[in-house]
């Protein structure tokens, strides 16, 4: 493994070349270009602000905010994992043609993803300052939290990767397993409102606790328990390691399959 | 020191006949997923120094490619081990991740990049990659404007440029023209000379002969011979003209059937033309210029080439025992009977050509039919088609059966020399005239 991570340190202009066209291509054509990786995610921040400040009101103070603060990182997880699981055939011809490190591939979709993510964060302090919620010191925790996500998400990456490359269908029952997903995570309620009986099994979710981290550190301010770093720190490394070995077993017959 | 180590290797493809790569096929339709082994690498040793410059040799399908393909780890072996020490740069696909949009330079960037090269190193390097491409000012154009000889040239540039210690290369020294062959050779004689190893997969033995210092024959997924590279060639030359004598024989078997029918009408034609002549008796009637000319008081029946095992074949090994058979029959009985033989171009020249008057034999009649037998110790023959002519004249050099063009032969020679005859010889080097 650690001759694994010293050759694809060796490939990082790929990566970078990989990233960039990624994030450039994305919105090329488009008259905003570049600009639309901050209007996105302000412009779904005004749908829900409307939507829920006048329509489906809560008594959840800034649920708007409330809401956003755990959407960003749920996005994040989203996009990577399915733009992930189709990465690989994707990129086939290069796959076919040269020899490079093939975590490169879903390596590169779930950065392009991560910065998307940090460029929203900007718009996130933005706002939370705007707002009145404002920021405190906790805000030192994000990077490490933000990490052991991107970790989680890079292992499910792999894995997906690969194994789509085997069963073409994965790709399509994803969008319905990360649907499912989005509602047995609390990102539109809190974990106050799941019914005592059901808790236990929402902490399995791993990606409960890492909303949860999110929206202590954002929105409420505070640092998350001890408990909820573990489970988001196990679960990282687990699935970190699991992708790996996976991906690394099914990447020796990629060019037969693809 | 061995920066490749091949072990054992095997290889095998599996071939679907019909593949269906959702879940919904693989459940429903197992059968769709039936395919076939093709095992292509049926355990490879082999092992390569820092600095030899190897050629793989071999006929289609024997696996060169594919060991090649394992070296770089594209695939990877089913059992075995393959071990490559060093920074490895392949020219099986050149061109990886170029984009048509994009300028040369900005490819150059991207391409080199996927061979493992960071900013800096491409920075330092894109200058000589520029310069190597000949392509001047163009390299700021997108790549889609370029033509395919430029195509390649670039791509060949950051290939041969990105300093591997390992250069693997397919069959590429078809790019551009023989200038940027010539020169692509050169750079890769530099290399050579460098100790960077190259292996280079390639049907044409030539370039191994002046290339590389070690050669590897690969046939039907194992290795046949390895070493030197003069011995390999030769050995794979030759297996490769004894292949090419099955295949020749084989189609002439299935092309004989309808020429020998050809054959015997002619056969009636001339008997009837025959009677003609012979009832005519007139020498000046004789048409010179038709294939088959002659009085026919003696008439050739047939004629069989016959190879070092005796048996009947249209391919003969140049160097090789060769003997043909001329039967004959007597219509009316002559003093002296000259019989002849001669080996022709196809365009009609005469290569060599004999009879047994010019060996001085007397052939008296003895009986109304009969055989000569023409023998060969070493047919001087060099590779390629040739005809055979037979003739049977009176003591005085009058025609009585000559058949140009009797049938045509295929001569399959080991001596790699030029033009129709193969010479016994060798050369003798000496030092400033000594």
């Amino acid at each position: 493994m650690i001759t694994g991570i010293k050759e694809l340190y060796g490939y990082r202009e790929m990566l970078r070349n990989l990233v960039r066209k990624d994030l450039r291509t994305r919105y090329k054509g488009s008259f905003l270009g570049f600009l639309w990786t901050f209007i996105n995610p302000l412009l779904q921040l005004i749908v829900y602000t409307i939507v829920f400040s006048t329509i489906m009101r809560t008594n959840i103070d800034k649920f708007y905010m409330y809401l956003f603060v755990a959407l960003i990182p749920w996005i994040f997880f989203t996009s990577s994992i399915q733009g992930g699981a189709t990465s690989i055939i994707t990129n086939k011809d290069l796959i076919k043609k040269i020899y490079f490190p093939r975590l490169i591939i879903p390596l590169s979709v779930v950065n392009a993803a991560f910065m998307n993510m940090l460029f929203s964060m900007v718009v996130v302090f933005i706002v939370l300052l705007i707002s009145g919620i404002g920021l405190s010191k906790y805000i030192l925790l994000l990077p490490l939290v933000m990490i052991l996500e991107y970790l989680f998400v890079l292992g499910l990456s792999f894995m997906f990767s690969a194994l789509n490359v085997y069963f073409r269908d994965l790709e399509h029952i994803l969008g319905i397993i990360t649907m499912v997903w989005f509602y047995l995570t609390p990102i539109v309620y809190g974990v106050d409102m799941i019914p005592e009986k059901y808790l236990g099994l929402f902490y399995l979710n791993p990606m409960t606790n890492m909303v949860i981290a999110y929206r202590d550190i954002l929105y409420y301010k505070k640092v998350p328990d001890f408990s909820t770093f573990g489970s988001i720190f196990a679960w990282s490394v687990i699935f970190i390691v699991l992708g790996y070995v996976v991906f690394q077993n099914l990447q020796k017959n990629f060019v037969e399959e693809l | 020191m061995n920066v490749i180590e091949v072990n054992n290797v095997y290889k095998s493809f599996k071939v679907y006949h019909d593949k269906g790569g959702t879940l919904k096929e693989k459940v429903l339709f197992k059968k769709r997923n039936r395919y076939e082994e093709n095992q292509v690498l049926k355990g490879i040793d082999l092992n390569i120094k820092k600095g030899e410059v190897v050629g793989l040799i071999g006929q289609n399908g024997c696996g060169k490619s594919t060991l090649l393909k394992l070296m770089t780890k594209i695939i990877y072996p089913d059992k075995g081990t393959i071990e490559v020490k060093g920074k490895v740069s392949s020219l099986l696909e050149l061109g990886a991740g170029f984009h048509p949009d994009m300028s040369g330079r900005e490819n150059i960037y991207t391409n080199a990049s996927i061979f493992g090269l960071t900013k800096k190193e491409i920075d330092n390097r894109i200058e000589k990659i520029i310069d190597f491409s000949e392509l001047g000012e163009f390299v700021d154009n997108p790549v889609r404007t370029y033509s395919s000889g430029m195509y390649m040239r670039l791509a060949f540039s950051v290939a041969i440029n990105v300093d591997a210690e390992i250069l693997l290369i397919d069959e590429i020294l078809a790019v551009g023209d023989s200038n940027f062959q010539q020169k692509c050779f050169e750079r890769l004689r530099e290399l050579k000379q460098k100790g960077i190893t190259i292996v280079i997969v390639t049907h044409d033995t030539g370039t191994i002969e002046r290339f590389c210092s070690r050669a590897i024959w690969l046939d039907k997924g194992l290795l046949q011979s390895d070493g030197k590279v003069s011995i390999v060639v030769d050995d794979y030359l030759r297996y490769m003209n004894l292949k090419r004598i099955d295949s020749i024989e084989k189609n002439h078997i299935e092309e004989s059937r309808e020429p020998e029918n050809l054959e015997t009408n002619k056969k009636e034609n001339h008997s009837i033309a025959q009677n003609e002549i012979v009832e005519k008796e007139d020498v000046n009637n004789i048409n010179y210029s038709d294939n088959r000319f002659g009085l026919k008081h003696i008439e050739i029946t047939k004629a069989i080439i016959k190879n070092t095992e005796k048996e009947e074949t249209r391919v003969l090994k140049g160097g090789e025992e060769v003997e043909i058979e001329i039967h004959y029959k007597v219509n009316k009985p002559l003093e002296e009977y000259v019989f002849g033989i001669g080996f022709y171009t196809l365009e009609g020249l005469c290569i060599y050509g004999s009879n047994t008057q010019l060996d001085r034999l007397k052939i008296k009649h003895t009986d109304n039919k009969g055989v000569v037998r023409y023998k060969i110790d070493r047919l001087p023959l060099l590779t390629g088609i040739y005809g055979l002519n037979i003739a049977v004249v009176d003591e005085n050099g009058t025609p009585m059966d000559f058949i140009r063009n009797y049938c045509n032969f295929n001569v399959v020679s080991n001596d790699r020399s030029v033009g129709l005859i193969s010479v016994k010889h060798k050369w003798i080097i000496t030092d400033g005239g000594k």
